[in-house]
Formats: structure tokens, C-alpha cells, sequence
């Protein structure tokens, strides 16, 4: 117990660990994360599958490095206890009883030789502490009074303020990673859909988004209700940075996009031969809806594809679900023939490859493709943040206390020499010595003019 | 308006530069004090720079990488003015004053778009202004020391080591604080407002959070180990490489979360 308690109290393992989390840290930003094997395979080749072995892949959650995080924990949970005992009775109880040799020795020091009885002498010691806010305690033991005179005694603790916020922001680091949950919510406008695990409801009311003059997005906003057993109970329109709250879960605008499984198309058609025509067909996809056209041609959609692209086997798909290049199949027909079909481009309007088995001089034009937009609205619940604020808040405290709030002290021994005092003076500053030898020789000064 | 008084506080800062380098010469203290002077002048139109920028973009002056580089700049020419104005060192004032102007051309370059461009959503929330400038103060801090640093490396005298020494730990004791609540605590106050997740262990969090233990490592071996002078200088030069590439090089390296600026 003792050698573990010794192991985990040094210093050095401090620093050793925190040399090894920066340098697993920084390996971690090297190789991307939590990527997919063929992706590493690609990558890395050979080496790839000893990299996912050791949890490099997702190395920020592996056994090991979680592992070195516990080590660390531990080491800052011994290493505070073991110093905040004599810290604490440093500040609650310190020792009087100081030899005028040791005091005399300390790095800040001053002797001084006071002509009246050390009674009177103890007096003006106080006093000259007390003027310059000096907490003074004292105590008189054979014939030898010591005094102790103390400021920003609470700066000592500084650093175990900051240890402590550490440990509490890991502890609810573990909090979260257990019971944290993300949940992503597809909604469109007007559905509703059960919060998983909840037991409340939620209801898109409107999703828009806001553009910029100049065509970029401004902003996302969802109009949210709350349902609980099917009754409003709260409102609020989301937008990203602005999440809304309900019982420990949080709502946020995470992203949106188009419902294309059946968009409103508009299709105009012109003729080669005639340009006064033009007709604009309103449909779906698998609708089909007669021309005004002699030869009794019907016209139809067999499928719509939002980001066209020709994929292996040269077989028409879509890369994305953002309407970066809408296509359409469009097919001609007389009775049950098909006499054309060919893709149209909404972007490119002028590129013409229709399959025609029979004359016709028809062009085709992707007017308009309106889907449904849908919001995604990430729920979570993450019970470990209250936690981590709280770290956060002892963490720079305990930092402004170790590095602004600085402890000084001036211990006085004082011995009577024939109805004389013989005063040794020393100083002790955690921070600033500059400022404190300063203020340690005005306080000797004023204590050798006093009368 | 804005480009104009840019220029004319990179013509200050060129000439406070000069005049500083005059002073390492010559050792006279007058020149030292123009350096001074203009430093300051040229902090104050930074300043009336970068409140123009603000009024004629409406956001933040700090979101794409020309702007975040100007206020770097500020943000340095301000750390060394305060820090010259506790420890008197104008021994710093060329080398401060040579980053500025290199921050300041650099942001002045023609590869940094300098048009103000709409904040995309996500940038869209006061804790753009706490995150972004009290990280950079942080940082400006971090290279005050990393100067001070290198010039106790490169000092011959006990007595201007010792100097360098004291200065150095200073402006650590001053970034780490900043550093700490401006990168780590506001980011991830804003990376749970925005993202729903206080950290993603995203490349530029990461990369903060290493800075963030060099300069712990800085502070325990200094502190409790009593580690000081050539030991102490090269970890905090290390801290502040780290926290260079935290800002820069994650950007143009690595991809994430943070692709703003």
C-alpha cells in the first residue's frame, strides 16, 4: 500500500503521463478517426489492420488510452490527498513555536533589536502585520514568543482546486460516455414522432431556411412543439446555436434535406419543328399524362435522381442527397410502345441523349423539382454535463487562486534580552517575491521606527 | 477605410520594429522609448481598425483567417505592451515587434480573401467573441514567452537569463489562464450550445488540449520539480509551437469540426 502510494504521488509520473497523452493525442490527429476498414485499407495498405488492432482507429476511445486516463486520474487523486492534509492543517492549525536560528536563515530575513520588554515588542510585531493586512497569530513559550503573520492563506489550495475540477470534468467525461445518449430525428412538416426512450412527443411545425442576399445559407430554424399524451406543452423554433430544452434532453438543428422518394416535377416540352410550341407538364414520378399532340403521344417520369451520377456498371445513381444535379428519366410513348427515353438535366438543359426508336422531335426541359424538405433534429440527453461545468468552474478558479492569490508569510521570533527585544524576522511568498520583499522590508521598517 | 488604417498601423508597427532594433544596437534608451510610442500608437489604430471591421461586417472581427491573423497581431503588439509596461524589458520589443509585422503581412498577403464574408449558422453567437479573443490573448501571451524564451537560450549573462527566465514564466502564468478558459472552457460551453457535445475529440480540440498539457508539463516541472532556465525555456517554446499549430496548421493539415478559419 505504501509503494503504491508512493508510486502514485510522484510528480514524475505526472509528468511522464502527460508526455504520453500528448503524444498519443497527437497520433490520434494524424490517423483519421473511426474511419471505415477499406477506407484503412486504402490508406495504409498492409499496416492497416495492425492500426484498427491497437485501436489507433478510434484511439480516443480505446482501452489504452482510457487506460492512461485512469492512470492519470489516479495519480492526481494521490498526489492531492497526500499533500492536502498538511495544506489544510497549514492553514486551519499552523505550528507557532519557531526557533529564531531557522527563521533567521529563511530567504527573506531581517534582524531587529526593539528597547522595550517583548510583551510591549509583541504589540508593535502586530500591530506592523495588522497595518499591512497580515492575519497575525502568536503564541509565548519559554520566555520565546513566536508570531506568524499570514495573507491569501487560501492561494495554497489553488492547485488542488484545479486537480479537483480535473477529476470532476473526468468524472462526468465517464458519466457522459455511459449514459449520454444522440439520437438523430428525420421530421417533416407537421409529423410527429416519439422522442426514443422519452416518453414525450415532438412535432415539426415548419422548417425553413433563411438565405443570405447574396445565396448563402444564413440560417436553418425548425418551429418545434412538445407533445406529452398528445398536448402541446411547449413551443419553440430551433435554429443552430439556439437548441430548445424539455426534461433532460436537448434538441439541436443538425441538418436537413429533401424527401425525393416522389418530388413535384415540372417538365416543359417544345418541338424541334414548331417553335411556338410549349407545353408544361405537372407530374410525378410513374405518372404518365397525355401531350397535345396528333400523334397521341404519351408522356412520362420512370425515376428521379437528386445528384445524377453514372456508378459502377455505368448504371445511373445518386452521390448525394442534395440537389446538386436533379435528373430525370423521361419516357415517351404511342398506346403501350415506348418510342423514347432519355435523361434530362435540370443544370444542363441543352445536353441531349434521348434512345429514340421512332421519330419524334420532341425536347424535354427539367423545369422544376419540388420535394418535401425535412428537418434532422439531433435529440440528446447528457446527464455528465452539470459535471463538467462544475469542474470548469474549480478548474479556473484554482487557477486564478495558484497563480493570483499568492500566500505570504512573515514568522517573527522574539526573545527577551534584559528587558530588551531581540526580533528575527523572515519572509516566506509563494508568488510574486519582487512585490513581497518589498512589503516584507517596509513592514521591518515600520516595526524599527515604532517606538 | 479599414484597409487604410491597416496600412498605416503596418507602416507603425514596421517603424516602432526599426526603432526597437535601433535600440538593441545602439543602446540608447531613447529610441527604445519612439519604439515604445509607436507601438502603442500603432495598437491604438489596430484598435480603430478592427472596431471599423466589426461595424462594417457586423460580426466578429476574427472569423476567416485574414481577420483572426490581424487580431493575432493585435492581440501580441497588446501583450507586449502590458508585459513592457510591468518588467520594462525593450530588449523584446524587436522581436515582438518583427512577429507583429510578419502577422500583420501575412494577413495582408494576397492568398487570404479579405472580403467580410456572412457568418455561416453555426459561427452565428456571442461566444464567436468570448472563445475566439480570449484564446488568442491566451496565445499572444504564449508568444511573449516563447520570445522571451528564445532569448534566454540565446542570452550570454547570468543576469539577463535570470531576467529572461522571470518574464518568460509570467506570460505563461498569464496565457495558461486565458488559454484555458478561452480555448478549453468557452469552446466546449459553445461546442454544446452548437454541436450538442461539449467534445468531439475533434483535430483542433485535440491539439489544444496537448498545448494545454505542454504547458502543464511547463508548470509542474518548474513549480514542484523545480526545473528553471534552458529546461523550463525549451518546454515553453514547445507549448507554443503546439499551440501555433493548434491555431494554424490543424486548419491547413488536418480536417474537422473546426473548417471555419
Amino acid at each position: 500500500m505504501r509503494a503504491f502510494i508512493r508510486f502514485f504521488s510522484s510528480v514524475k509520473l505526472a509528468i511522464i503521463l502527460l508526455i504520453i497523452l500528448a503524444v498519443a493525442s497527437i497520433l490520434g490527429t494524424l490517423i483519421p478517426q473511426g474511419r471505415s476498414a477499406e477506407e484503412y485499407a486504402a490508406r495504409y495498405g498492409q499496416i492497416s489492420g495492425l492500426f484498427i488492432r491497437l485501436q489507433l482507429t478510434g484511439l480516443y476511445h480505446s482501452v489504452w488510452y482510457l487506460a492512461i486516463l485512469g492512470l492519470f486520474a489516479l495519480n492526481i487523486i494521490v498526489c492531492t490527498l497526500t499533500r492536502l492534509g498538511p495544506k489544510w492543517r497549514r492553514a486551519v492549525r499552523p505550528a507557532l513555536g519557531f526557533e529564531a536560528k531557522g527563521v533567521g536563515a529563511m530567504k527573506v530575513r531581517d534582524k531587529i533589536k526593539k528597547n522595550s520588554a517583548s510583551a510591549a515588542s509583541l504589540a508593535e510585531v502586530s500591530r506592523a502585520l495588522g497595518r499591512a493586512r497580515y492575519k497575525v497569530r502568536s503564541e509565548t513559550r519559554d520566555g520565546r514568543t513566536s508570531v506568524l503573520g499570514r495573507k491569501r492563506i487560501w492561494g495554497i489550495f489553488g492547485s488542488d482546486a484545479v486537480h479537483l475540477g480535473l477529476l470532476v470534468i473526468i468524472a462526468g467525461g465517464i458519466f457522459s460516455g455511459l449514459t449520454g445518449s444522440r439520437t438523430e430525428l428525420s421530421l417533416k412538416e407537421g409529423q410527429t414522432l416519439a422522442v426514443p426512450g422519452a416518453g414525450f412527443n415532438l412535432r415539426l411545425d415548419k422548417f425553413s431556411t433563411e438565405l443570405y442576399p447574396d445565396g448563402n445559407v444564413k440560417d436553418w430554424k425548425s418551429a418545434l412543439t412538445v407533445l406529452e399524451s398528445g398536448r402541446p406543452v411547449l413551443e419553440k423554433t430551433i435554429e443552430v446555436n439556439h437548441p430548445l430544452q424539455h426534461r433532460g434532453y436537448r434538441f439541436y438543428q443538425s441538418s436537413y434535406g429533401w424527401n425525393w422518394d416522389n418530388p413535384a416535377l415540372l417538365i416543359e416540352v417544345r418541338k424541334k419543328s414548331d417553335a411556338a410550341y410549349l407545353e408544361t407538364l405537372k407530374l410525378k414520378v410513374g405518372e404518365r399524362v397525355p401531350l397535345d399532340d396528333p400523334a397521341g403521344t404519351t408522356v412520362g417520369v420512370a425515376r428521379f435522381i437528386p445528384d445524377f451520377v453514372l456508378g459502377e456498371g455505368n448504371a445511373p445513381e445518386t452521390r448525394s442527397l442534395q440537389p446538386n444535379n436533379p435528373a430525370v428519366l423521361v419516357e415517351g410513348f404511342t398506346g403501350a410502345e415506348k418510342i423514347f427515353s432519355g435523361w434530362v438535366f435540370a443544370n444542363y438543359p441543352d445536353m441531349d441523349q434521348m434512345h429514340k426508336t421512332r421519330e419524334s422531335d420532341l425536347t424535354f426541359k427539367l423545369k422544376s423539382y419540388d420535394a418535401g424538405q425535412f428537418s434532422v433534429v439531433e435529440a440528446t440527453r447528457d446527464k455528465g454535463v452539470p459535471l463538467i461545468w462544475l469542474g470548469c468552474v474549480l478548474l479556473m478558479a484554482g487557477l486564478v487562486l495558484a497563480f493570483y492569490w499568492p500566500t505570504w508569510e512573515i514568522r517573527a521570533v522574539l526573545e527577551d534580552v534584559q528587558n530588551k527585544t531581540d526580533v528575527t524576522l523572515g519572509g516566506l511568498a509563494s508568488k510574486n517575491r519582487e512585490a513581497f520583499q518589498a512589503e516584507f522590508e517596509s513592514v521591518a521598517a515600520s516595526l524599527r521606527s515604532s517606538k | 477605410m479599414e484597409a487604410t488604417l491597416f496600412t498605416i498601423v503596418f507602416i507603425l508597427y514596421i517603424l516602432s520594429a526599426f526603432f526597437y532594433l535601433g535600440f538593441a544596437f545602439t543602446k540608447k534608451k531613447a529610441a527604445a522609448g519612439i519604439g515604445s510610442v509607436l507601438a502603442w500608437s500603432g495598437l491604438a489604430l489596430h484598435t480603430a481598425a478592427l472596431i471599423v471591421r466589426t461595424v462594417e461586417s457586423g460580426h466578429a472581427p476574427f472569423t476567416n483567417m485574414y481577420e483572426s491573423l490581424s487580431f493575432l497581431a493585435w492581440a501580441s503588439v497588446l501583450a507586449f505592451v502590458l508585459i513592457d509596461r510591468k518588467f520594462r524589458i525593450p530588449k523584446i520589443g524587436p522581436y515582438l515587434m518583427l512577429v507583429a509585422v510578419g502577422l500583420v503581412a501575412l494577413a495582408s498577403s494576397p492568398l487570404m480573401p479579405k472580403d467580410a464574408t456572412p457568418l455561416v449558422p453555426a459561427l452565428q453567437s456571442y461566444w464567436l467573441w468570448l472563445h475566439v479573443s480570449v484564446t488568442l490573448l491566451g496565445e499572444a501571451f504564449f508568444a511573449v514567452a516563447f520570445i522571451t524564451s528564445i532569448m534566454y537560450l540565446a542570452a550570454k549573462t547570468p543576469e539577463k537569463k535570470a531576467e529572461m527566465d522571470s518574464v518568460s514564466y509570467r506570460c505563461v502564468a498569464v496565457g495558461f489562464p486565458l488559454f484555458t478558459l478561452g480555448g478549453l472552457v468557452f469552446g466546449m460551453v459553445w461546442a454544446y450550445k452548437a454541436w450538442g457535445t461539449y467534445w468531439s475529440w475533434d483535430p483542433k480540440e485535440v491539439w489544444s488540449l496537448i498545448t494545454w498539457f505542454v504547458f502543464a508539463l511547463y508548470l509542474h516541472t518548474r513549480i514542484v520539480m523545480g526545473w528553471k532556465g534552458k529546461r523550463s525555456a525549451i518546454i515553453a517554446i514547445i507549448g507554443f509551437l503546439a499551440a501555433l499549430f493548434t491555431y494554424f496548421g490543424v486548419n491547413y493539415l488536418l480536417a474537422g469540426l473546426h473548417s471555419y478559419a
